[in-house]
């Protein structure tokens, strides 16, 4: 930078050109120190004869430390064992530790234990391309994992493969991740639900909406208010939000209130309301929230099964009417019939030829058998009838010993055998149960084979697959002539008889009883039979409640 | 035929089946009992025949024999007005009906029957009518000289 020569031959020119020289260098000079002190230069790069020679600048890296220091972002440097050799405040505050037990920890120390090979490949990526990110987690003092993005860079210094790792907290970002979520599903539910869903203010303005609220209003409601859109009565009395808000300061709760809203042209609409108040933070009421739901269809469709329910029972009582009636009065002439007829037999005997007297007997029997059909008809309308009292339970045992008492003559006289095993408690009346067991067992001693007839009742809860707990199903099973299985379903019929040319006496009335006995509670009676196999009658009634057996 | 005199004594038939009156007089006459007869064909009828007894315009009658159905008012109503005369009320009375069904019976002897008589299809049951009404007639009045 010196030149010799100049200082042997001094002239102005050459003076200026000294002092010009010696200004730039100053000014250069200058430059270099304010650098330094501004701390823009980490090193001097000095030229001397030896060559260029760089002098590095203690305090240089002063500006440095203090970013790391005071950046938002967590950061630590870390040796090749990962080993922490620093750590800035945040990174301890992050993870709840203070700065000092930081440095000298083992870094996997802090790391969620499933990410731990996550941050392993992150270091081996920086390891050989000098840099790597991801997005992993922390775990602080307590074990609360934290969401971060590491950034991994590689420092090599001084031939030692060192690392600075930088941590973003991403908890404030995974939050506002969530509520946009949030968000986003209430405005589906507001846009889909079915229900007409409306957020109103305290002034009654509706502020929030679902689309089906649009749909049931027929018009945009949003910022509408709400008594206009929706003018809505309740038991012929105005349902509006003034109503609505001294109800629930009542302490009223609104859930499912049955509301009408009719439109101008006349139609109307049955809604259910429900109403939850909203509140702020401080408990202060900022508005409602109300759900309409349309009910307009399931209300048309329970008058109309109620309207029928009542028809057919009106039609059911009114059949039960002109059964009895029509049987009771149709006997009374008949009886008389019956008493005439046979009173001209008896009066006028000698006086008549010998073949009227055989018609007047036809004229009899008919007049006897018609009443017999009469009287087994207004059974069988009667046969149904709930008897006054408490509710029905009835010891099926006991039933069974009296119905064989009723049949100790013809059980003697047929040489029958009739078993029983241990039998339930039913929820049935007596009369009912009574009914039943005198019409199986009677038709069982009845329809006899050759053979000394055998009858055996038995029970046994009902497991079938239908929904027929709490059912018992009994079966009286006996040796007789059987039943054809082509008639199984026919001998529950009305007047149904299987067997002409009065070989068996009856109109054919008992198991059509049972049927519709078994059939008022519920239960069902069928036939397993064969001809010539004997039968077993199998019906089900209900157990009596909370039976203990 | 059997013959003795409780011929002084009146019986009331309450009864709109003429069928039904002639055959109960044959069941009288079978079992000899030749009382006074008289026949209301309705319960309104009936009640006014005891209005009239409870006035003192009529004798009462000694037995009623009533049958359930009849028309105006039933024989349950004629029952309780029966009970409720001052000068008749314990009188002995038959029910009689077509039908027998145990809520019928029942009813009755609540109300005050004396007896119920479910009418039979046959001529020799109905005659036995005649015997109820003569051991009614015993019972209450002795065996008439």
């Amino acid at each position: 930078m010196t030149q010799a020569s100049d200082w042997e031959n001094p002239t102005l020119a050459s003076e200026q050109y000294k002092i010009g020289d010696l200004l730039s260098r100053l000014w250069e000079a200058e430059e270099t120190i304010r650098a330094i002190y501004a701390g823009e230069a980490d090193a001097v790069v000095v030229n001397s004869p030896s060559g260029p020679r760089v002098y590095t600048l203690e305090g240089a890296d002063h500006p440095f430390r203090v970013m790391v220091e005071q950046m938002h972002e967590g950061t630590v440097t870390l040796d090749p064992n990962r080993l922490v050799l620093y750590s800035n405040p945040q990174f301890a505050a992050l993870i709840g530790a203070a700065s000092e037990s930081v440095a000298g920890s083992d870094f996997d120390r802090f790391l969620a234990p499933a990410d731990a090979t996550l941050f392993a490949g992150l270091i081996e990526a920086a390891v050989a391309g000098g840099h790597s990110s991801g997005e992993l987690h922390l775990c602080d003092a307590n074990d609360a994992t934290i969401p971060v993005r590491l950034s991994v860079t590689l420092l090599d210094v001084a031939g030692m493969q060192n690392l600075c790792v930088i941590a973003s907290d991403l908890r404030e970002q995974r939050r506002n991740e969530a509520i946009l979520k949030e968000e986003r599903l209430s405005r589906l539910i507001l846009e889909q639900a079915a229900e007409a869903i409306v957020v109103i203010d305290p002034q009654g303005v509706i502020v929030r909406r679902s689309e089906s609220a649009n749909l049931l209003a027929r018009k945009p409601v949003l910022m509408e208010l709400f008594d206009t859109a929706f003018p809505l009565t309740a038991a012929g009395i105005r349902l509006d939000t003034d109503r609505i808000l001294a109800a629930m300061r009542a302490g009223e709760k609104i859930t499912g209130v049955e509301a009408q809203m009719a439109r101008p042209e006349g139609e109307t609409f049955a809604l259910l309301l429900s109403a939850s108040p909203l509140s702020s933070d401080g408990n202060e009421l900022v508005g409602l929230v109300i759900t309409l739901t349309d009910i307009t269809e399931r209300k048309r469709a329970e008058e109309a099964l109620a309207t029928q329910a009542d028809q057919l029972a009106r039609s059911n009582s009114d059949l039960q009417q002109f059964a009895y009636s029509a049987s009771h009065d149709l006997r009374e002439p008949l009886r008389q019939l019956a008493v005439f007829t046979e009173l001209l037999q008896t009066r006028y005997q000698d006086k008549l030829a010998a073949e009227a007297g055989l018609l007047i007997e036809h004229a009899v029997n008919s007049a006897h058998r018609m009443e017999g059909l009469i009287k087994d008809l207004l059974a069988y309308t009667q046969a149904a009838d709930a008897p006054q009292g408490p509710t029905a339970c009835t010891d099926a045992n006991e039933i069974w010993r009296k119905t064989i008492a009723t049949f100790e003559t013809k059980i003697t006289q047929s040489g029958a055998r009739v078993d029983c095993d241990p039998l339930p408690v039913l929820a049935v009346h007596e009369v009912h149960l009574t009914q039943l067991f005198q019409n199986l067992i009677g038709n069982a001693l009845k329809y006899r084979s050759q053979e000394p007839p055998r009858i055996h009742i038995s029970a046994e809860r009902n497991t079938s697959a239908e929904r027929n707990e709490g059912l018992w199903k009994i079966t009286v099973a006996d040796n007789g002539i059987g039943i054809d299985p082509a008639y199984k379903n026919q001998v529950f019929g009305i007047f149904q008889r299987l067997h002409g040319g009065g070989r068996y006496s009856g109109s054919g009335i008992g198991l059509a009883i049972c049927q519709k006995i078994v059939q008022r509670y519920g239960g069902r009676i069928w036939v397993e039979s064969e001809l010539g196999r004997g039968s077993r009658f199998m019906f089900t009634l209900p157990e009596k409640k909370n039976e203990a057996r | 035929m059997k013959r003795d005199s409780l011929e002084q004594l009146s019986l009331l038939v309450v009864e709109d089946s003429p069928a039904d009156v002639f055959l109960v007089r044959e069941a009288l006459k079978e079992e000899g009992l030749s009382c006074h007869i008289k026949i209301a064909d309705d319960g309104e009828k009936a009640i006014l025949m005891l209005d009239d007894v409870d006035a003192g315009d009529q004798d009462a009658p000694n037995l009623l024999l009533v049958d359930l159905n009849v028309p105006r008012q039933n024989g349950e109503q004629v029952l309780e007005r029966l009970r409720r005369s001052p000068r008749c009320g314990t009188t002995p009375v038959v029910m009689m009906s077509t039908s027998d069904t145990a809520v019928e019976r029942k009813r009755a002897f609540e109300l005050g029957a004396t007896e119920y008589f479910c009418k039979p299809s046959t001529v020799a049951e109905f005659m036995q009518l005649g015997r109820l009404v003569r051991t009614l007639l015993e019972e209450r009045y002795g065996t008439a000289a």
